[in-house]
């Protein structure tokens, strides 16, 4: 048996400073690979090595206790980076077999990051394992793990809403646009009061099609400077809202005392743009915009609280779905271990068999060469013992796919049994078919 | 036979509207993600398998009966419900939007419902309305009301859209329902297309007694006058809509009066009023 373990440190257990010291390049991870692979107890090897996290999982040769395995690749960390065992132990994780599945496949389902959910540590998984495969770190048994892995990334994916969902306010905005006009494109945001939180939602808005941006500030310099950040039109507002007649979208964000934009003055200019969709985004405190403009046909405002109202409930959401997705990885997990421990198994059962087989065929022809049989009697002979063989090799099967199918840790030194006892040569080669 | 196969399309369609209205209830519920998108199979699977026995049924009738099967009314809610179920199925090919099921797919329920009810066929066909001008004038008017149909579905997904933008709640988990600028343009596609098919369906009709029957034209018929009364409500909206920017929430409510009028006109006139077009 193959034990595939991992080491591995996250924003969860460490901070930056350790973090950035464990880190791998792309040129490092593939040499450390190949230095992972040059060890003679490393069957297999991939390092995963991101912004929040650093990890190396490895397949070890044959039988070594997994502590022994695991203090190999905490001192190879230690040696790659020169980084005190102490400061390894004290900061890092360690995981064997199925606890190691489990880990990799919550890391790629991404309920191991910071935002659950978020899309792109697939993409990030996929990429190490890719550099890794190239380097010459993954064989048989990692490349089924880290294909399982992706596979249930994908299921997670299509079968929870983990991932659906704006979780931060300048998001549930552009989501917001998106439920009320039929494109975005050609539309035309309007940034009242330049802020941070204003560009970065007109940003949002922008690359999801939004082509038009006016910029209106009470001081015509600061609208200029912002305006050129978007390729947009700047320009100074006093008390004429009349540029609000080209804007489908809005954000205010002023310091004004008192409501810039009042129901009355704002039907006015919906009648003059023809009751085209208005969306009108408050993030001003105290607010901009008087309330009662929801009320107008066609004109949807939202303010600050009713965004974050949106971000709050959609987050509670995420949080419902990751106790769903946790289960299921759980299962998937499982179900992956058992398989593998099957799979590697089945060579040395298939060892054994041929083995008695050949013992049996000798033993025929011999059988056949000193006495002189009718064809009938041969056929005879023959089927016996296959029975024989057969019957012999039954409960010790049996057994030992019980054991396997038990999740019985035993089974391992059963093979290892089998093997020396039977002087069984199961190749690795096997594995592959 | 025939009435057995009938009462499995009806039993077809009824699975075909309750799943449908099922999946726009269920939403995005976590707890139904998992059966949701069986629901949603079952459901476009059902409409499909019944549209096609439907499909069947012009054929079947139309040999029983020698002619193109408008004989008693309930041949033609039969066929009402058949171009209600085109029209959905076409839109679906071209938008994907089979929300639009949970709305016309129960009225295509109720149209078969009633027409297995009471179905009768014994009625015959005057031997003067035995032509292709009836296979074109009805197939035009049905298409129409068809067509109006799914624009006063378009229409309710939009006022329910709206009103979970302004409760502001739930807004983002819905996938379900488009946004409303989608909902109102395609609302008025389908109002267009009603309309000039409901235009060329009266030219034909009128065309067809003027001409070719010796059935006198009376002006003053319940069905005309009503169906012109329907044409002018949705020619107006249109006329609004462009010259006075009635779209949107004002438009969704139009498409419902206008559903109320294809119905009054439809089967108002059938059962409670006396007029040239009444099936006998």
């Amino acid at each position: 048996m193959h034990p595939i373990v991992s080491i591995g440190t996250s924003h969860h257990v460490a901070p930056i400073e350790f973090r950035e010291k464990l880190a791998f390049s792309e040129a490092q991870l593939t040499e450390a690979v190949q230095h992972l692979r040059e060890n003679s107890q490393v069957q297999e090897a991939v390092i995963l090595s991101t912004c929040n996290r650093v990890e190396v999982y490895a397949v070890a040769n044959s039988m070594p206790s997994n502590d022994a395995a695991t203090k190999m690749l905490v001192e190879f960390l230690s040696h790659y980076h020169r980084i005190s065992l102490e400061s390894l132990k004290k900061w890092t994780y360690l995981h064997h077999n199925l606890a190691s599945i489990r880990h990799l496949f919550r890391v790629t389902t991404s309920l191991d990051s910071m935002v659950v959910g978020e899309s792109q540590i697939l993409g990030q998984v996929k990429a190490a394992y890719d550099a890794s495969r190239e380097a010459g770190g993954a064989g048989t048994i990692l490349n089924r793990l880290f294909t399982k892995a992706f596979s249930v990334g994908k299921r997670i994916r299509s079968e929870t809403t983990i991932a659906t969902g704006a979780v931060s306010i300048s998001y549930a905005a552009v989501e917001l646009a998106k439920k009320i006009f039929n494109t975005l494109e050609g539309k035309t945001v309007a940034i009242v009061g330049a802020g941070e939180m204003s560009e970065l939602t007109a940003k949002h808005l922008v690359s999801n099609g939004v082509s038009n941006v006016i910029v209106a500030n009470r001081t015509y310099e600061r609208a200029v400077k912002v305006a050129e950040k978007f390729n947009g039109t700047p320009l100074a507002y006093d008390s004429n809202l009349d540029f609000l007649i080209d804007a489908d979208i809005v954000i205010s964000s002023t310091n004004a005392p008192d409501y810039l934009i009042k129901r009355q003055p704002l039907a006015d200019i919906m009648r003059k743009r023809r009751h085209r969709y208005m969306f009108l985004i408050d993030i001003a405190v105290p607010r901009d915009i008087e309330p009662d403009v929801n009320k107008i046909d066609h004109a949807f405002l939202y303010n600050i609280d009713d965004l974050e109202a949106v971000v709050a409930s959609n987050l509670k959401d995420r949080q419902q779905e990751a106790t769903r997705a946790e289960q299921i990885v759980t299962e998937e997990a499982k179900r992956f271990y058992n398989q593998l421990q099957i799979f590697q198994v089945n060579p040395t059962i298939k060892a054994l068999h041929q083995q008695f087989r050949e013992i049996a065929d000798t033993e025929l022809q011999a059988c056949f060469y000193k006495a002189s049989l009718s064809d009938q009697q041969a056929a005879d002979v023959a089927s016996m013992t296959q029975a024989i063989v057969k019957k012999l090799l039954h409960h010790p099967m049996k057994n030992l796919r019980c054991a396997v199918n038990d999740g019985d840790a035993d089974h391992g030194q059963y093979v290892q049994a089998l093997q020396e006892l039977f002087v069984l040569d199961v190749k690795d080669e096997d594995l592959e078919s | 036979m025939i009435n057995f196969l009938f009462l499995l399309t009806l039993l077809i369609y009824l699975a075909a509207g309750i799943f449908q209205t099922l999946s726009l209830a269920l939403g995005n519920r976590t707890e139904a993600m998992a059966i949701r998108s069986t629901i949603e199979r079952i459901a476009f699977w059902a409409t499909n398998i019944g549209f096609a026995l439907l499909t069947l049924f012009i054929p079947l009738w139309w040999l029983q009966q020698g002619h193109f099967p408008m004989t008693h009314w309930t041949d033609s809610i039969a066929f009402f419900a058949w171009a209600v179920t085109l029209i959905y199925l076409i839109i679906v090919r071209l938008t994907h939007l089979r929300t639009l099921g949970s709305f016309v797919m129960p009225v295509a329920f109720i149209a078969i419902l009633i027409s297995y009810s009471f179905a009768t066929h014994t009625a015959a066909l005057p031997e003067p309305l035995r032509n292709y001008w009836l296979l074109a004038h009805t197939t035009l008017i049905f298409l129409a009301y068809a067509a109006f149909i799914a624009a006063f579905g378009f229409g309710l997904m939009y006022l329910m859209t709206e009103r979970k933008i302004r409760k502001k709640k739930d807004t983002l988990l819905d996938n379900l329902l488009p946004s409303l600028g989608i909902s109102d343009e395609l609302g008025y596609r389908c109002t267009i297309l009603g309309v000039i098919l409901l235009t060329m369906g009266v030219i034909v009709g009128s065309l067809w007694t003027q001409y070719i029957t010796d059935v006198p034209w009376r002006w003053l018929d319940v069905k005309v006058i009503s169906t012109l009364m329907t044409w002018l409500i949705y020619v107006v909206q249109i006329g609004l809509r462009q010259f006075w920017g009635w779209h949107g929430r004002k438009a969704a409510y139009a498409a419902i009066i206008g559903f109320g009028a294809v119905l009054c006109t439809y089967a108002g006139v059938e059962l409670f009023l006396d007029s040239m077009h009444t099936y006998r």
